[in-house]
């Protein structure tokens, strides 16, 4: 089987726990697949650092995002103030988003998402990212609790879960929840035992439903 | 005929910052209808409804935008004059303050 690869969106203001935490469950899982997995770090804008939302971490982009290399494309969310008045100049988590939403990511993520041989998987702020860009309407997703209620408002049956599993795209709450997500991945396209095996290691277990939609079966 | 008919500048509140649009109502055969353009993009307005209250002309009406992010938005104003006031959501997102004047051409 060739190598997958699990590519993390890097935007300016993104947050430092939703890349790094599911970027480790995922090596770790194909270390156990005897490396099924190349787990990247990407940017729209190719190879170079990316600001995340805190002053003090940077992370470097070591390709450019590829929307058509089959396996995972994973969006996170940005960190921010929560709070703020964006007409003074308040670089609040909306309007980080609004602006990775409004990026040269999100055509190539749209054509991820058309895609079938490529899930996108976007939580915390980055499935509202999507949704602020207009390539999730009616689709089933979550996101931040606190961005639930602009998740619905862009026209996405917005479900309060830590996953929600709608077919080629998968979506999480807020922050911790994208280890959920990249282990839920893992549970499945590769098997609990892989899953459990990363869940032991990591010494942290997925917590809460994950909600599927009902899909028709593939013709 | 309508109070709003006529070319307005509305300015409202979103989680991203003002934002202005130019808005259009028309009657046509005692019909309105109306379009909104702002931020390179241009809409129409659906569910126009217009009541007679006793500070003026209350208008309602819902509306798509994609720009400058995805939203589907309801609006509720009262027109005096030559100036509108009112209030705009999303959602279930809270109220946000809409003001808006008569464009004179």
């Amino acid at each position: 089987m060739p190598q997958l690869r699990a590519q993390f969106v890097l935007f300016d203001g993104f947050d430092p726990l939703d890349v790094i935490a599911p970027f480790e469950a995922l090596v770790a899982g194909s270390d156990v697949l005897a490396g099924a997995l190349s787990v990247e770090l990407v940017s729209a804008a190719g190879p170079g650092p990316v600001q995340s939302g805190l002053p003090q971490i940077a992370l470097t982009a070591t390709a450019a995002l590829d929307p058509h290399a089959p396996g995972y494309i994973l969006v996170p969310g940005a960190v921010g103030p929560v709070d703020g008045d964006p007409d003074a100049g308040d670089e609040t988590i909306p309007v980080l988003l609004a602006r990775f939403a409004a990026s040269e990511a999100m055509p190539l993520i749209a054509r991820a998402l058309d895609d079938s041989e490529v899930t996108v998987a976007a939580y915390c702020g980055g499935s509202l990212a999507l949704a602020m860009a207009d390539l999730i309407e009616g689709r089933t997703a979550t996101t931040h609790v606190l961005g639930i209620d602009m998740l619905d408002a862009t026209g996405v049956n917005a479900v309060r879960a830590r996953v929600v599993d709608d077919g080629d795209l998968i979506s999480g709450g807020g922050v911790t929840s994208g280890l959920d997500v990249a282990l839920y991945l893992l549970e499945r396209d590769f098997g609990s035992t892989t899953a459990h095996a990363v869940e032991e290691l990591f010494e942290y277990e997925r917590r809460g439903v994950t909600v599927r939609t009902e899909r028709p079966a593939a013709a | 005929m309508s109070a709003i008919t006529g070319t307005w500048l509305l300015r409202m509140k979103t989680p991203v910052g003002t934002i202005e649009a130019e808005y259009r109502f028309e009657e046509d055969d005692g019909v309105l209808c109306g379009s909104a353009r702002g931020n390179g993009e241009t809409t129409p307005l659906t569910d126009i409804a217009v009541t007679d209250g006793a500070e003026g002309e209350r208008v309602t009406w819902r509306q798509r935008i994609t720009r400058p992010l995805r939203l589907n938005l309801e609006y509720d104003v009262i027109v005096t004059g030559d100036t509108l006031v009112g209030e705009s959501r999303a959602g279930r997102l809270p109220r946000s303050r809409v003001t808006g004047e008569r464009a004179h051409a």
